[in-house]
């Protein structure tokens, strides 16, 4: 008898550490306006104040809270990322699922269609999407859910290629269900596992890509995030490190935790790992 | 200094009063001939043609190969160059230059009137893009002998006394440039001039060559022997390269504000402000005035009382700037130009103010705490902008506007602001270059109100007033008259506040402390660099 999944889970300690941090900055996230004054922007105190003094985490160059700027960029770096990545999810997972059942001329055009993306360098894409669209929270989105979809899509068209010739996909043909029933009822659960594992990899690259955009000043100019505090901060690097290394922190160990968990969630859901 | 250089710059009657004081600059005692400068140019310029380009860094490469008919001293009063003396006459229709003799370019072939005739006829006033401006009003220019050179004009043009340096109104050889297209000449990029430096070589993306031209017609100038223009994309690598030593002078930002704050501290660093004045960058922020509801004057009013410029100053630019109210910059304070007799925003209490002004005009809080809500669009030109921008958003915060912000690249920003006016309050800064006919007219003349054209009206205000005084100042060739016509200009726009100016600018240059006399002029780091001396 195996253990449940979630038991399996916690008790990989990386994976723990990876969930407790996770825990710490989505409660950061939500919490955000009843931890830190409402608006990440506000000129709360003097310039350059340093950090563990009065002001919390410091103030950056205009004086505006870095602490606040933290857990409100938790916020955003988390929305833009699980919104994009569900997005890509979505849209990759449509994709394959109907290369993968299709097969055939559709399978062709679709697959082809994934690769030529794959074939463009997907953080110059970006740049040129959200440039071409004008930042903002939407057009960082799409252009993450536009260069992130077509790994999902390969992944979840290997598995219902499979999926698709075994008995119980059979039978469901042979009783005439409808093509979109056996895709969500009897191939979508059993595929869900590495989509699951992939996804949550996604989200990973995801809040890079997004730190990235707002670090090069192509992130939503209205919400405040992580990506943008270290670009804001980088000039000053000499005078005033806590600008860039408390963001730069809270990314790395976003980004690790979230790839933490992801293994965890691999090792855990892969039925060939599975210890008895 | 030769005595017959002041001799005949004393003997100049000038209707324009503009002729020299005699303030040509003294030799100091110990300069040394020899020696190698780096200046650092930041970008790497995309030609060396600074007849076709007003870009900053071309200017500063090609102003030490180009020699200009004037130069001018730091009250913006001209000063002879390849001009000898000059004679305004006809109410102004008609000015002569009197050209130095035995000036030779650096291939060896003689200067002379027919090289100021084609250079303002066919190339200035066709390409430059300043220049179809500066010289609209030429409409020939007569050669009677090699050394004379007659500017006939159709209105008196003042301003154009003040555009004749190296930097804005460079002479050409017309042997050279004479043949071919101009607009993609062969000899852009090797240039040849009259200039203390000769154009040697350009190695694309690390630097360009400039050695010391030994024929100068300056005797004894320059004394450097050379002149490397080094290109450095990254701005620690820059700032690192000064610190050091191994380059030596660095302007316009090549440097950001708070490094050049670091790098002051240092004892083989000095800071220069001087040396922009005839450029003088004004801050302003700008409003569509003709879409509501900035069309009102107390909305424009009020938002210009909210903005803190010493906070602004200090925070943003490090200190590098003046609080200023109005669109004429205090480097035009000696020439009578500049007046503080105006509307002052700049107060304590602007806030209070600017919320009154807000009430009475029909926007009251509603009961979020907010009035109305606009769109900010922040300037695309780097940190300092994109922080001002915040901090707008946050000024206007203050007195209930709320203001979302946008951020594009320039292209899209400049269509948006001076093509479509398709935006609400936005930010920018204008030269005045050396009149205010040539930098200041442009923000706020209806005549310039042109769709597609940047740098502009872009805020399409118009005032049948404000435009008549500026027309007479563009052709009043006497200073007294001009600068009491600018004082009741420049009443009338800071109260009608079409534009809110904030602040004026002190681009700063680092300046290893050994080489002397580098910024010796208002043009600064658009000098010819031909007095500049290593220790």
């Amino acid at each position: 008898m195996t253990r449940p999944f979630w038991i399996r889970l916690v008790a990989n300690p990386r994976a723990a550490f990876g969930l407790v941090w996770l825990g710490l900055v989505v409660l950061a996230a939500l919490a955000a306006p009843l931890i830190a004054q409402a608006d990440p922007f506000a000129i709360t105190g003097s310039p350059f104040a340093r950090p563990f003094g009065e002001s919390g985490l410091g103030t950056d160059s205009l004086g505006r809270s870095v602490w606040s700027g933290l857990v409100f960029g938790a916020r955003t770096t988390l929305l833009i990322a699980v919104i994009a990545t569900l997005s890509a999810v979505a849209f990759g997972g449509l994709v394959g699922a109907l290369a993968g059942f299709y097969g055939g001329r559709i399978d062709d055009l679709l697959m082809r269609l994934t690769e030529f993306f794959q074939t463009i360098p997907s953080f110059i894409f970006a740049i040129l999407l959200v440039a071409m669209l004008s930042p903002s929270a939407t057009s960082v989105v799409v252009a993450i859910a536009t260069v992130s979809w077509p790994p999902i899509a390969r992944v979840v068209r290997g598995e219902v290629l499979t999926l698709r010739s075994r008995e119980f996909v059979q039978a469901a043909i042979t009783l005439g269900e409808r093509d979109a029933a056996i895709l969500l009822r009897q191939i979508l659960p059993n595929a869900l596992s590495p989509l699951i594992v992939t996804g949550s990899l996604l989200v990973a690259t995801a809040i890079l890509t997004e730190s990235a955009l707002s670090f090069l000043g192509l992130g939503a100019p209205n919400l405040m995030s992580w990506g943008f505090m270290v670009g804001a901060g980088r000039s000053f690097l000499r005078d005033a490190w806590w600008l860039v290394a408390i963001p730069g922190v809270a990314i790395l160990l976003t980004v690790l935790s979230i790839n933490l968990v992801g293994e965890a969630l691999n090792d855990a859901l892969n039925p060939r790992l599975r210890t008895p | 200094m030769r005595p017959d250089r002041r001799l005949a710059l004393a003997g100049i009657t000038s209707l324009l009063g503009m002729a020299g004081t005699g303030l040509m600059p003294q030799p100091a005692m110990a300069q040394r001939r020899g020696g190698t400068l780096v200046l650092v140019v930041q970008p790497e310029p995309p030609t060396l043609g600074s007849y076709i380009s007003t870009a900053l860094p071309v200017g500063q490469v090609a102003t030490k190969i180009y020699d200009g008919l004037l130069e001018y001293d730091f009250d913006l009063k001209p000063l002879p160059s390849l001009a000898e003396s000059w004679t305004v006459s006809d109410g102004g229709r008609t000015v002569t230059f009197r050209l130095r003799s035995g000036v030779k370019f650096h291939d060896g072939q003689p200067f002379t009137s027919a090289d100021v005739q084609f250079t303002v006829m066919e190339v200035l006033k066709k390409v430059h893009p300043r220049g179809i401006n500066t010289f609209s009003e030429v409409t020939a220019i007569e050669t009677p002998d090699p050394q004379t050179a007659i500017f006939r004009l159709t209105r008196p043009a003042p301003y154009m006394m003040m555009a004749l340096s190296g930097y804005e109104s460079p002479i050409l050889p017309k042997h050279v440039f004479g043949q071919g297209d101009i607009r993609s000449h062969q000899n852009a990029n090797s240039p040849v001039g009259t200039g203390p430096f000769r154009f040697v070589q350009w190695r694309r993306g690390e630097f360009v060559r400039l050695d010391r031209n030994p024929d100068y017609w300056k005797p004894g100038l320059p004394y450097l022997d050379r002149i490397v223009v080094r290109f450095i994309g990254d701005t620690g690598t820059r700032a690192a390269a000064l610190e050091k030593g191994e380059a030596h002078v660095a302007g316009f930002g090549a440097v950001p504000y708070n490094d050049v704050r670091r790098l002051e501290r240092l004892p083989n660093i000095r800071i220069e402000t001087r040396g922009y004045e005839m450029l003088s960058p004004v801050v302003e922020l700008m409003f569509n005035t003709r879409k509501p509801p900035f069309d009102n004057v107390r909305v424009r009013q009020a938002i210009s009382f909210s903005i803190d410029r010493q906070f602004v100053i200090d925070n943003m630019w490090f200190g590098f700037g003046k609080p200023t109210n109005g669109p004429i910059s205090s480097n035009f304070a000696p020439s009578g130009f500049y007046s503080a007799d105006v509307m002052n925003y700049n107060v304590p209490d602007g806030v209070d103010r600017a919320n009154r002004l807000l009430d009475e005009a029909g926007f009251p809080r509603r009961a979020d705490g907010t009035r109305f809500e606009i769109v900010h669009d922040i300037t695309p030109y780097g940190e300092e902008w994109r922080r001002f921008g915040e901090y707008t958003q946050q000024a206007l915060a203050r007195i209930g506007i709320k203001a979302s912000l946008r951020y594009e690249d320039v292209a899209t920003w400049l269509r948006r602001v001076y093509t479509d006016y398709d935006y609400d309050v936005s930010s920018n800064s204008l030269f005045n270059l050396a009149d205010p006919v040539l930098g200041v007219h442009r923000a706020f003349h209806s005549r310039f109100i042109r769709p597609g054209t940047v740098f502009v009206n872009g805020v399409r205000w118009s005032d049948p007033r404000a435009d008549e005084l500026m027309d007479q100042a563009t052709i009043e060739p006497d200073p007294r008259k001009r600068a009491e016509l600018y004082t009741e200009i420049q009443k009338i726009v800071v109260a009608a506040a079409p534009l809110a100016w904030t602040h004026e600018i002190n681009y700063a240059t680092v300046l290893d402390r050994r080489y002397r006399d580098v910024i010796v002029s208002p043009l600064g780091l658009f000098g010819s660099f031909d007095r500049a001396w290593r220790e």
